[in-house]
């Protein structure tokens, strides 16, 4: 029995996702790079198999060589399967129609550098045939979010690493894309722009895209991922939700405000009578390394001066967010809104069960928890209290969904 | 069409932010300005002119060429090596449609470069025309300065002629022991002879169907083009002859003109010199011909050679426009050279696609002594004592290979833009068409559809996470 067919076997979510339509599907996928003469020189895929549904946040994690990029590059058509069967929206990956749904940040910047931000997103807006209006409208607003105003008319090959990135992930989504692949989108990225990174995929995700994430960065799969594959030497390990596969079910873990020293004896000793000589361990848990460093950030910025590079990102393009015609303070609202409401927000397909979206949104907030460690259990009751949960979303997400007052 | 035009835009872009169109179109005007400095020529309005045309527009030809195959070379291969087209290949545009904008993207800066620096010609040569003094202008402007139309005799068949006299020598004659390769080679010379050579005092004709030529006859004025050999090759003193043009009374006759040996003359023709009223149609025969004789009025023998003829040069039309198709005709040859850098990039890295459009360009350049092998029949040579091909075991394989080779090259080579402009010759939309269908359609087309097969079938990406 395969990794899946065990977790498929044990956890009544996975059957849940598995009720939505498959973007992806992957089925024997081997790919072995041969030398010139035609003899096989390298296995770098063998024998693959795995579904992404839509709506999820699926990672590919691996050491570097275990076949992650040759997977990506596959399922984009750069690279073909000498076996196997590759279906994207159930077509073949190299079918020109299909990319028009699909957006793609590649792992090094691979744009032009010739060509300023501006250029550069009207250049793929040509591509995918969008208007000039429009192309002009999503420009300024990808610019505006991935937080390059500053260097709007600089060209690509002037940039630093990380603003590339920025720049790459804007004509990413140019096309308001259906399928998303992501090949380590926080590379060269710092903290804040790695956190806004990750809230967009999920603010993305929210709306029901689907986002492949490459990533050798365990961290970053953790926080936005719903389920991951595993690879190693070119074959799958591992496939399942991140529950499934990390929660240690042998063991509990109680979290409660501060007990008083009699409290906590009188707990213990409750436990202890009822699991015998089991190991039963007390300790304050810890805010994680990400969000001390952004919150010494935040409190430093009201001191900021001006920047030449790339500011934190403003608010979350328009288009993306599905409200192109609305107000800005309406969108702002309304991502607010999605983000912190427990039932999710319409979805432009309508073949998605209710059922399955909710269970992804549940998982989206408390990745979207995971942020704030301090106060895990009031995530469950954002919906029944959308004035203080609206705060407390916007507080997380400031860099990305605008009305940003210390720039 | 919106993304075909993405990528002919984003050719442009590299092309300016690179410097390279401004770099090209530098050399090229500072090449067309300062070339006339630098060259010598016969001290005449007339070979000034001529030299100047040869000259720039071959250079022009040379430098778009190398920069052609460069850029075209570049804009692919140097894409898929530094993964750029990843992006781009993920994109909803066939590749098909890649390849094709970026031809178009080479094509339409050769265009802008062609066009500055044809203009940079045409207007140095209009500047230097205008300041000459009347009379100069006026015979450049009758010579070079205009398209003409060209009408020779029906070239003269020499195997036939050779077989007609040959049967007429077995006829009834015993052939036993008749060596028939050298009877032949006798007989052709022999038929060479009678055509070509016009001993002292003889006289030489050619009968032209100018009637066939309807605006002709509307013409008051030609001009009659040939060359001839000395009998004595190593003389280079000039040799008198006369010319008559026209039959019976209705003929011009001129004085007996001394002129020099192995090179062209032109000698104007003007009906007006036939009398008040005379038209062209006054000068022809019966037959509607217009018959040209030459008297060898000098001491030695002449040669007219049989490959150059004897022309009649009239105005067809204006020479901007003349110019103007012949540019074209160096922009079909450049869009065939950017077709050939593409299609090699499809498939190749940069420097060897580089290396092998090179290469091939090289091999077209050859095309002469492909010629010859074919003709004489070896790849080896002749041999100069017996007069015998050289036979070798090579012959058998090469021969056919370089008889496809040169008809594939002479499909390009037929077309001659910067002779034709540098005589003042018409380029006529007709071979114009030609020119586009062969060059750019057939050739350039077989080249584009290899090219797009192989970018089709190409993996963009391998296994690295940088490639």
């Amino acid at each position: 029995m395969t990794a899946l067919e065990q977790v498929q076997a044990t956890n009544p979510e996975v059957s849940a996702i598995d009720d939505r339509e498959n973007v992806v599907a992957v089925r024997g996928l081997t790919k072995v790079f041969k030398d010139f003469w035609g003899r096989p020189k390298a296995r770098a895929v063998d024998n693959v198999d795995f579904e992404i549904k839509r709506g999820e946040v699926f990672g590919l994690l691996g050491p570097n060589g275990s076949g992650k990029s040759t997977t990506v590059k596959m399922l984009l058509g750069l690279l073909y399967p000498t076996k196997g069967h590759i279906e994207v929206f159930g077509k073949s990956p190299r079918d020109v129609q299909t990319k028009q749904r699909i957006g793609y940040l590649p792992e090094e910047s691979y744009l032009y550098r010739y060509l300023n931000s501006e250029e550069t997103l009207d250049f793929f807006g040509n591509l995918f045939s969008i208007d000039a209006k429009d192309r002009q409208n999503r420009a300024e607003q990808l610019i505006e979010m991935v937080g390059l105003n500053t260097a709007r008319t600089r060209t690509v090959g002037e940039f630093s690493k990380g603003m590339q990135r920025r720049i790459g992930l804007a004509q990413a989504l140019i096309n308001d894309p259906d399928l998303i692949i992501l090949d380590e989108p926080t590379s060269g990225l710092d903290p804040i722009g790695c956190r806004e990174i990750k809230d967009l995929i999920i603010a993305l995700a929210k709306r029901g895209k689907t986002i492949i994430l490459s990533s050798h960065l365990l961290a970053d799969v953790e926080d936005v991922c719903d389920r991951v594959v595993i690879y190693y030497g070119g074959k799958i390990q591992a496939i399942g939700t991140l529950k499934e596969l990390l929660s240690e079910r042998e063991t509990l873990r109680i979290t409660t405000p501060t007990l008083s020293r009699e409290a906590t004896e009188k707990v213990l000793a409750t436990i202890r009578a009822d699991i015998g000589n089991g190991e039963v361990r007390v300790d304050n848990p810890t805010q994680n390394l990400e969000s001390y460093f952004l919150d010494v950030v935040k409190r430093a910025r009201e001191a900021s001066a001006e920047t030449s590079g790339a500011t934190s990102g403003h608010r979350v393009a328009a288009y993306l967010r599905g409200d192109d015609a609305g107000s800005a303070a309406d969108a702002t609202a309304k991502v607010l809104d999605r983000l912190t409401a427990s039932k999710p927000p319409a979805v432009p397909a309508p073949s998605v069960p209710a059922a399955s979206q909710s269970a992804v949104d549940s998982l989206k907030l408390a990745a979207l928890g995971k942020a704030e460690p301090a106060k895990p259990a009031e995530q469950p009751k954002v919906a029944a209290k959308p004035a203080v949960d609206l705060s407390k979303a916007n507080e997380k997400l400031s860099g990305l969904l605008g009305g940003k007052s210390d720039h | 069409m919106q993304p075909l035009l993405a990528i002919v835009k984003l050719t442009w872009k590299a092309a300016f932010r690179y410097r390279l169109f401004v770099a090209v179109a530098a050399l090229l005007i500072g090449s067309v300005v300062l070339l006339p400095l630098l060259i010598k020529d016969d001290g005449t309005a007339r070979g000034f002119s001529q030299i100047l045309l040869t000259y720039t527009l071959s250079v022009i030809i040379l430098l778009l060429g190398i920069a052609t195959i460069w850029l075209s070379c570049g804009v692919l291969a140097r894409d898929i090596e530094d993964c750029q087209i990843q992006m781009v290949a993920v994109k909803p545009i066939p590749r098909w449609q890649i390849w094709l904008g970026k031809w178009l993207g080479v094509v339409l800066l050769n265009t802008a470069l062609l066009a500055v620096s044809g203009g940079a010609v045409y207007g140095l040569l209009m500047y230097r025309a205008g300041k000459l003094p009347a009379k100069e202008r006026q015979t450049l402007v009758a010579e070079i300065l205009v398209a003409r139309g060209s009408l020779k005799e029906k070239p003269f068949d020499v195997k036939s002629a050779v077989d007609r006299y040959l049967a007429e020598r077995i006829q009834g004659a015993d052939t036993n022991g008749m060596d028939f390769r050298y009877e032949r080679v006798m007989l052709e010379r022999q038929a060479r002879a009678q055509m070509e050579v016009v001993p002292p005092n003889s006289i030489r004709s050619w009968k032209l169907p100018i009637s066939s030529i309807d605006p002709v006859l509307g013409l008051d004025r030609f001009h009659v083009r040939f060359r001839f050999y000395g009998a004595d090759t190593n003389s280079l003193k000039e040799h008198a002859g006369e010319w008559l043009v026209g039959s019976g009374q209705n003929s011009i006759r001129s004085n007996p003109l001394p002129l020099a040996a192995n090179t062209f003359h032109e000698v104007p023709v003007n009906v007006a010199y036939l009398g008040a009223g005379k038209k062209l149609s006054d000068l022809l025969d019966s037959e509607g011909r217009l018959v040209i004789q030459y008297r060898n009025s000098g001491e030695s023998s002449v040669v007219f050679p049989i490959e150059d003829g004897l022309e009649v040069l009239y105005r067809e039309g204006g020479f901007a426009l003349n110019f103007a198709r012949g540019l074209l005709i160096i922009l079909f040859w450049l869009s065939l050279l950017a077709a050939l850098g593409l299609a090699a990039s499809s498939y190749m890295t940069f420097p060897v696609a580089c290396f092998c459009s090179i290469g091939i360009l090289i091999v077209v350049f050859s095309s002469g002594t492909l010629s010859s092998s074919v003709s004489e029949g070896t790849i080896m040579g002749m041999d100069h004592e017996t007069g015998e091909p050289i036979a070798h075991s090579f012959d058998t394989a090469m021969l056919p290979v370089f008889t496809v080779l040169l008809k594939v090259i002479n499909l390009a080579q037929d077309f001659s833009p910067v002779d034709s402009l540098s005589t003042g010759r018409s380029i006529t939309w007709g071979s114009l068409a030609q020119a586009f269908a062969q060059i750019v359609l057939l050739l350039g087309g077989l080249l584009a559809v290899c090219g797009m097969w192989l970018f089709q079938r190409r993996e963009l990406a391998t296994a690295q996470s940088n490639q």
